[in-house]
């Protein structure tokens, strides 16, 4: 290793990075800048102002009817798809990671295709015209049914790996003990695998809360809207848009996907698997 | 009684690798027992066959004469030592040790009252509260032991039970394991590489090679009198000298060299002549059934000096004082004491009986 | 369940799902049957709510299924009417380019090139300045699409948005006037983090020897890059345009902060298929273009697989 110089090139050089970095951090911080003022202005608008402190926004944001409860109706669909996700994932990925299924590679092969390849997109006409068949259009279980299918081969998939990595020894000498199997699921493969299945679960509450289409397409029911939907409503409904509820809300409605985040990545170490997000 | 019996035992894996195949063995009641072999030769697979973790595909396996082949492994009252110890890293010490008898729905103040007791048998008494990651290595294969323990099992199956412990804990750990299974007299079978290891701990030994047994018998059985060339080399922290000889009327000629050896073989009959290093000694002077050679290494034990001299083609080892250290190139005799000379088929490598 | 760990007399095989084959890595002696039935839940759910879907674009992409009127009481096969209609239909064309623009400029190009700069230059940083870069990197990433949607009207709004009062440029209606170029630099925002992570994951992992082989060889830092950093990379650059591709062009963001607007100019495939199908009620032409897409996703995900399956093996 050399020595450091500090030669006069290697000082404007220096200049140069930060400068550079400082123009990056700019362009990521700026757009977000708004959500940290306008909640807390007495008159927020368009443009980042220096906020005139007050907590007034919030108490329009609780007195709004409409936006409370969808925020209700959004922690029911992200809570119940989380549930079904986890339960179904786990169950599938312990049985695929330890017992030879006949054909377990082509399934787990096909499962990955799936999860890359019926998006959102592309699947929302069959699945609107699916359920609009049905007569789930405006039921949250249909909504939790159509999220978890998207969920599951990506929880499926990342659970397994981290299922694979788990020794068997632990199931294998608690077998020896004589437990029997959902005795060894319930008292070692739960508790050993459990930031696995927090990972998971925090990943799945957090795209279904965040999930726009999914609700847009399958609630016609505006009472029934979770809070993406309504949010949505709030800004491309006519007249002057309600900035003082809009900022409050968005405010409120970003913060469990933040708070969960960290959670993750302090309690779990942030483990990149590759596509978590989607 | 809880004597094991294993008859024609098979195990073939898929692509047909036949781990374990067709063994017969018998472990008596109360026996510290060693599967011995290198890595691959299935002694693993054998003990986790034995514990009902792989199935058999041929043979019987009984314990205290119930046959248990067909049972799954939580109902053939054995206790498993993992190799990883696989300790739940989720639960105390206690509840880990307590954990036998929370699967057989023991209320929780008289299993953690058990294993209380067996901890503090094995020195843990103040660790009882501790996740096995605040353990050190010695402790945890501790806590391993006492959860097997607190089974209260018929026979003990222990994997590699000291290969994770750095060496020096090794030797404690081992005369630990020693007193402990003297004194609990439950029949134990353990798996290890070390020959070393099975020699100290064991009452008998099965040295095993490619899915079968090549010799049992007592640690001084399998020293002394190696059954056939692999258990020769394998056992012995010194490798044996195995060179080739000639039967000649009452001995062999080594190089040249008439050895006096009993033996039933006609004479000119090709053959291995065996002989350890520490059994054999060297001096300066050439003496009647001595092999010439130049001490080309020089290897310190400890105690003694590994010497491996260059007799013509062949390389000899011998064992000399520590301070009798020769200089590299000296010429020495090596006389193998002529009642732990062992005699083998060339062939098939087989011990040839006197 | 529990039985007491005693000598049994009768062999208690009624447990076991496949008794005496229970296969080396079934650790917990679960047996076939048991696994059967702990995957079937899963399998369910993704076979009605996925597979079926995927598949049923299949059957309507050759119908004139309608939302309402005689259509929708009794499609009527059309054959391949709809895709004759979709490959001859301006429309459709324009949105096809327009995601085509949409995924060059701001995933190959922009998250990418964004995505390793980052990764590269945030390497050496100093603590407090990589941490606080890749936070708000990361904030980008994982803020709720309705939210971040909003945030950028916000900011690109023409009378009082922050952008024009940074650039002097009051009253200039960036959402009208330059709507695709909005769209390209605000996806590159929203999504770099992804490529970030990735490529950090993989620097982390290379060899500092050979770093330091170079640098003790006198080469320079883009020389570095080019001759030691990239061929190392080349495997993770592939895996990550062809995943950003992949979610690019399926992003339905686009339909939050502009809706296709004004005149069919920001209208990407995504809310093409959208506006057609849904308020436009013609499921049938729309699920041909659907399938249209699965068969780009699927040509990509492809692959992708094949990428990783070479690097397993």
């Amino acid at each position: 290793m050399m020595p450091p110089v500090f030669t006069p090139a290697a000082f404007v050089r220096r200049i140069g990075f930060y400068v550079l970095v400082g123009l990056v951090a700019a362009f990521f911080a700026i757009p977000l800048l708004w959500l940290l003022t306008a909640p807390f202005d007495t008159t927020p608008a368009y443009g980042v102002q220096v906020p005139d402190f007050t907590l007034g926004n919030f108490r329009t944001l609780l007195a709004n009817e409409q936006a409370m409860i969808s925020l209700g109706e959004s922690v029911i669909l992200a809570l119940g798809s989380m549930a079904v996700t986890v339960g179904g994932a786990a169950l599938a990925a312990y049985a695929l990671s330890r017992v030879a299924v006949p054909g377990r590679g082509a399934l787990l092969y096909l499962l990955l295709l799936l999860s890359s390849v019926v998006t959102g997109t592309t699947a929302m006409v069959p699945i609107f015209l699916l359920m609009f068949e049905a007569g789930l259009i405006d039921s949250r279980a249909g909504v939790v049914l159509v999220m978890t299918g998207g969920l599951l081969p990506a929880a499926i998939f990342i659970l397994k790996d981290f299922m694979d990595a788990t020794p068997r020894s632990y199931e294998e000498s608690a077998r020896v003990f004589g437990a029997r199997p959902l005795q060894i699921l319930w008292h070692v493969v739960v508790p050993i695998t459990r930031p696995g299945l927090a990972t998971i679960a925090v990943w799945a509450t957090v795209q279904v809360w965040g999930n726009f289409l999914v609700p847009f397409i399958l609630f016609t029911d505006p009472a029934k809207q979770p809070a993406a939907v309504i949010m949505h409503t709030f800004y491309t409904e006519g007249g002057q848009p309600k900035l003082a509820l809009i900022s409050a809300f968005s405010l409120l409605y970003s913060a469990p996907v933040v708070a969960m985040y960290v959670f993750v990545s302090r309690r779990y170490g942030f483990r990149f698997h590759g596509g978590i997000k989607r | 009684m809880s004597e094991i019996e294993l008859t024609g035992l098979r195990k073939v894996f898929e692509g047909g690798v036949r781990a374990v195949d067709g063994i017969d063995l018998t472990v008596a009641d109360g026996e510290f027992f060693a599967l011995l072999g290198p890595s691959g030769c299935g002694k693993t697979t054998l003990l986790r066959t034995v514990a009902g973790l792989e199935s058999a595909d041929g043979g019987t396996i009984a314990i205290g004469g119930d046959d248990v082949t067909r049972l799954s492994p939580g109902d053939r009252d054995v206790a498993m030592v993992f190799q990883d110890y696989a300790l739940f890293p989720h639960m105390s010490v206690v509840e880990n040790i307590a954990y036998p008898q929370r699967v057989k729905r023991v209320p929780k103040a008289e299993r953690q009252a058990a294993a209380a007791a067996v901890g503090a048998d094995l020195e843990l008494a103040g660790l009882m509260d501790r996740r096995p990651g605040q353990l050190s290595g010695g402790q945890q294969q501790r806590v391993a032991l006492a959860r097997a323990v607190a089974a209260r099992p018929r026979v003990f199956l222990f994997d590699e039970p000291l290969s994770n412990l750095d060496a020096r804990l090794r030797l404690s750990a081992r005369t630990f394991l020693k007193r402990l299974q003297r004194e609990l007299a439950v029949t134990t079978v353990f798996v290890t590489h070390d020959q070393a290891e099975a020699l100290a701990l064991a009452d008998r030994i099965a040295v095993m090679e490619a899915g079968r047994i090549r010799q049992v018998g007592t640690p001084q059985e399998v020293f002394r009198r190696p059954a056939n060339t692999f258990v020769a080399n394998f056992i012995g922290s010194t490798p044996m000298n195995l060179l080739p000889g000639v039967a000649v009327e009452g001995g062999v000629t080594v190089a040249g060299v008439r050895l006096p050896a009993a033996h039933s073989v006609a004479a000119g009959t090709e053959l291995v002549v065996g002989f350890r290093p520490e059994y054999a000694t060297a001096s300066a002077e050439d003496l009647p059934g001595a092999l010439p050679g130049r001490v080309a290494i020089v290897e310190h034990l400890g105690t003694s000096l590994l010497l491996t001299l260059e007799s013509g083609d062949l390389a000899v080892g011998v064992t000399v004082p520590e301070d009798a250290e020769p200089a590299p190139g000296t010429s020495l005799w090596v006389q193998p004491r002529p009642d732990r000379l062992l005699l083998y088929d060339a062939g098939g490598g087989d011990i040839i009986e006197a | 369940m529990a039985q007491p760990t005693s000598p049994p007399a009768e062999p208690a095989v009624a447990d076991e799902a496949a008794p005496g084959r229970t296969d080396g890595s079934d650790a917990a002696g679960l047996g076939r049957l048991r696994a059967a039935l702990f995957v079937t839940p899963a399998l369910l759910i993704i076979g009605v709510f996925l597979v079926f879907p995927a598949l049923w674009t299949l059957y309507l992409g050759v119908t004139d299924y309608r939302l309402t009127g005689i259509a929708a009481a009794r499609p009527s096969f059309v054959g391949f009417a709809n895709y004759v209609r979709a490959l001859t239909d301006p429309l459709f064309h324009n949105a096809l380019w327009l995601t085509l623009l949409f995924v060059f400029g701001s995933a190959i190009i922009g998250q990418t090139v964004l995505g390793f700069g980052l990764a590269w230059t945030l390497r050496s940083a100093p603590r407090w300045v990589r941490g606080t870069v890749e936070s708000l990197v990361l904030l980008a990433w994982i803020l709720p699409g309705v939210v971040v949607a909003f945030l950028w009207i916000a900011l690109l709004d023409s009378d009082r948005g922050t952008l024009n009062a940074l650039l002097g440029t009051a009253g200039h209606a960036w959402l009208v006037d330059n709507p695709m170029t909005v769209l390209i630099v605000f996806n590159t925002w929203r999504g770099t983090a992804f490529s970030m992570m990735l490529f950090a994951a993989a620097l982390a992992a290379l060899p500092p020897s050979q770093l330091e082989t170079a640098r003790l060889a006198g080469a320079s830092g883009w020389q570095t890059v080019r001759d030691v950093v990239l061929p190392h990379l080349r495997r993770h650059l592939l895996t990550n345009t062809l995943l950003i591709s992949l979610w690019t062009f399926n992003d339905f963001t686009p339909y939050l902060i502009t809706a296709g607007n004004p005149d069919h100019r920001s209208e990407v495939l995504p809310v093409y298929i959208y506006l057609t199908a849904i308020p436009g009620g013609q499921l049938g032409f729309g699920s041909a273009i659907s399938l249209l897409m699965l068969v780009i996703n699927l040509a990509l995900a492809f692959f992708y697989l094949r990428l990783l399956r070479e690097r397993r093996s």
